[in-house]
């Protein structure tokens, strides 16, 4: 139960394969030429995937740049990255970053961190000969005296203004180079691949049909539920309308959803779906770029969310909560918006990956000593949920190399898709720690001093910490319709409706095949 | 039950102002400064508001320009009837006078015109050179086979020019008459706003014996809504609903969807993000300063306002059998608007936001059904309202006040005891074959209309436009604002209407928090 030390924070700002692999929309494992092409490439190549699996804001620096020279735009906001305990802990960071294939370069960030650190003492030094001279000034003194100490004050004078802007170009490239190493990882995380990948739970097993049976896609047709085609017409392909049942499904499982997450005690939200882009930045993903996987809003610093995560991290931003009011747990209701860039192949068929859908969300900000018992608690809300819906379906404890930045360690749950003949990811969970937090500036301030001594300071005020944050999918509508639809069809094309959602679409039981 | 002949369909891309209002969320009537001021202004200063309620586009065409000139190629051409607006010229001209349109008819008709006699010549000239090849097929002197062949390369020159400025002229006719509204139906008072008529009221003001909170108050008390998150995160008039509020928006669209599932509509979700064409397609304008559109970046898609534009769309360029008529949605779907040039009280809280969820229903059916649908719609409407105890008053709006694409218009304005004042919550409208001459919605009647013997296709009725419908079943925010503000307690609490309680759990009250 002893949570590990973990004071480090940084961004890869994540892109295609890490996006959509943390957001459980992800390649299939092991079955689909998809997943098998670049999962296996990682471990084997890992220069090869540098390039892929690294923003284009990151690979802008060649990575061995450390002189002050740089071009770097300026960061519109900072993560509070604790350099000390990084340069303290280089050994563990270094492994942490070779095991999770992170293109992070740690000596850079070492390097410039240490310049920084001198460069800092040299201004501190400055300022305080400036002081002297201004001092000495004050008093009476002989012209030539007087004109020497002028000249002396003007020179420091000079060289201060110039050092001061080395400095803060230096921060601002530290910044940038430092972001990009990845969060810590749990001790428990299997080091590796997606083969790594350990199951930690499996639940039923697969039904067997007795007749040729339907994917979604054909059961949606055949019953009047999905239009994929209208939707190419008027928005493009990987968008759909839901119609008759599907509609009232839909409802359900975000009714049903939310209803049963609540009794554990989550609040319920609706969030925005257009927010500013930093928030998707400090939450961890890569808002711009030629592989985003965000919509952004034209003429403005806008984008749409991608998941409810991000209006959820961003509603406690730059704030220091009281120890009491933690744990707070949400649970959002959102529709959400990707690119889907770089998609192809058979695992894009039909509802398994499109461009807008809706998604119930679960979010939790704690103390650092609690954050894997919520994490456990998360994943356990997930299973008892699935289960309830009588899916068959396993969670995974995902290996170090298919963790995205932010995730210090993350469960997937992967259902049985009858239509597609495996198992393909509806759920995920995460624990991002501090990662988030120290973005996002949420801060939390213990109810009682860590130092009881005699301090100078704020009152004995404690000081403040960062909290956790942990986000997991409680309810992603198209997958879970998947799952529904294929798993219980009937030979005679209906589908059975769960009885748990029953009660929460006017008791309908069945899905039938309309007359015409 | 008469149907009014409609032959004529147009566009003016929709404004700040008229976008705003045919989608129900318009500046508040006669109480609040900027309503007056800008519905006086129309009144009295006509050349004024032209420059306001015009699109951008139109604008940028000089209304006396009637030559062939350069203008961006349109994408998609409406099919409007130019026949039939000239042969009612006098109609027309009043409509597009009685609805304060800037619309240039004489321009159209002079565009029209022109391309009538230019395509005739391209038609002589194409005879003549055809001619010229015929006569080139026998036997000839080679002096006159020399003639013909200098003939025929000259008509050939002038064809490609004139099909040219053929094609130029109808660009340009499209762009100009697409700014000619809809007409409008012979019932709708004439007029401001300040004419619209009083076709319905329902229930009176509660009366308070307790100091009133509006309900931005209210949901700060029993948090329930979070501005102040929203606006760091994303932006003013953006919110978070919380705990009850987010149970309430969902009771208020599920039982709206059951009670209107009931008169025979199919429930939908739509897509939210769709291609700039669609929007313009169902009478709105996607680009220019003062859009109410949020575009995609990089694409040529936008984010929806109202889900009637997915649901216009589902069926473009279709001809739909006479048998599957009527078509008739309610379709779910979140709503995205700038809300440029918004201002003043009437954007307090809930009342006017950038993205919010919404109900909307949209008839697809013959034109001689439309009248009747048309107050399907607003009896529906009324009988939501109705059933959760608010009162409200439907109106009859005038002239003045419909946007290009409606025939008439309900609007529905509600009791908010916060603002003190009624709010629009919802419209009706008839779009009578506006939108399905610009998205190519057609349908084939069953019987053939002439039975004598015609040269064609296997005897096969010609098709007509459909006539679409579209109007507010919940609006989720303003109702939020009526539920709240009408149902408040003395003890800070409100009660949730009957209907909706089965919907949220059997939750009867939003109480305080105890903190």
């Amino acid at each position: 139960m002893s949570l590990h030390k973990l004071r480090l924070a940084a961004a890869v700002p994540v892109t295609i394969s890490t996006f959509s692999s943390r957001l459980f929309l992800k390649p299939f494992p092991n079955t689909l030429t998809l997943g098998l092409f670049s999962r296996r490439l990682q471990p084997r190549k890992p220069l090869l995937v540098r390039a892929f699996s690294a923003s284009a804001a990151v690979q802008d620096i060649p990575a061995n740049q450390t002189t002050v020279s740089s071009v770097a735009r300026r960061p519109q906001w900072k993560a509070s990255i604790d350099f000390k305990w990084i340069r303290d802990n280089k050994e563990a960071v270094e492994i942490n970053i070779k095991n999770r294939n992170s293109n992070a370069d740690l000596d850079a960030v070492l390097e410039l961190y240490e310049n920084m650190v001198n460069l800092q003492k040299e201004v501190e030094r400055l300022r305080e000969e400036r002081n002297n001279v201004a001092k000495k000034m004050k008093g009476k003194l002989e012209p030539s005296e007087r004109d020497r100490l002028v000249e002396e004050g003007k020179y420091l004078k000079e060289s201060l203004v110039s050092l001061e802007e080395d400095l803060v170009k230096l921060k601002d490239e530290l910044q940038h180079v430092a972001q990009s190493i990845p969060n810590m990882t749990h001790p428990d995380v299997p080091v590796g691949g997606e083969d790594s990948s350990a199951i930690r739970k499996e639940v039923g097993c697969p039904r067997e049909f007795n007749f040729p049976i339907k994917d979604h896609l054909q059961l949606g047709k055949d019953l009047d539920l999905i239009d994929f085609d209208s939707a190419a017409e008027v928005s493009g392909s990987k968008f759909f309308y839901l119609k008759n049942e599907a509609v009232l499904l839909e409802m359900a499982l975000l009714n049903w959803t939310l209803s049963q997450v609540m009794k554990k005690g989550y609040t319920p939200l609706t969030t925005p779906e257009i927010v500013r882009s930093s928030i998707v930045e400090k939450c961890g993903f890569q808002p711009r770029g030629d592989n985003t996987q965000v919509y952004s809003i034209d003429g403005t610093d806008q984008c749409l969310i991608g998941t409810a995560e991000i209006p959820l991290g961003g509603i406690h931003m730059d704030s220091i909560l009281l120890e009491s009011a933690l744990p707070l747990k949400y649970i959002a209701f959102s529709h959400c918006f990707r690119t889907e860039a770089g998609a192809a192949g058979a695992a894009t068929k039909g509802l398994y990956r499109v461009h807008q859908f809706s998604k119930a969300e679960m979010f939790v900000i704690c103390r650092p000593e609690d954050s894997e018992f919520f994490h456990h608690e998360l994943i356990q809300i997930e299973e008892d949920l699935f289960t309830s819906l009588g899916l068959h379906f396993k969670t995974l404890d995902m290996a170090t190399a298919d963790l995205g930045a932010p995730a210090y360690r993350k469960f997937d749950i992967e259902a049985w898709m009858p239509g597609f003949g495996r198992f393909g990811e509806i759920s995920s969970a995460s624990n991002c720690t501090d990662y988030q937090s120290r973005r996002l500036g949420i801060r939390y301030r213990p109810s009682e001093p860590l130092q009881t001594g005699p301090n100078k300071g704020k009152a004995n005020l404690p000081a403040t910490k960062f909290v956790h944050t942990l986000n997991a999918t409680a309810c992603a509508v198209p997958r879970m319709m998947v799952c529904l639809l294929e798993n219980y069809q009937q030979e005679d094309g209906s589908v059975v409706i769960p009885e748990p959602l029953r009660p929460f679409m006017g008791g309908i039981e069945l899905i039938k095949p309309k007359l015409k």
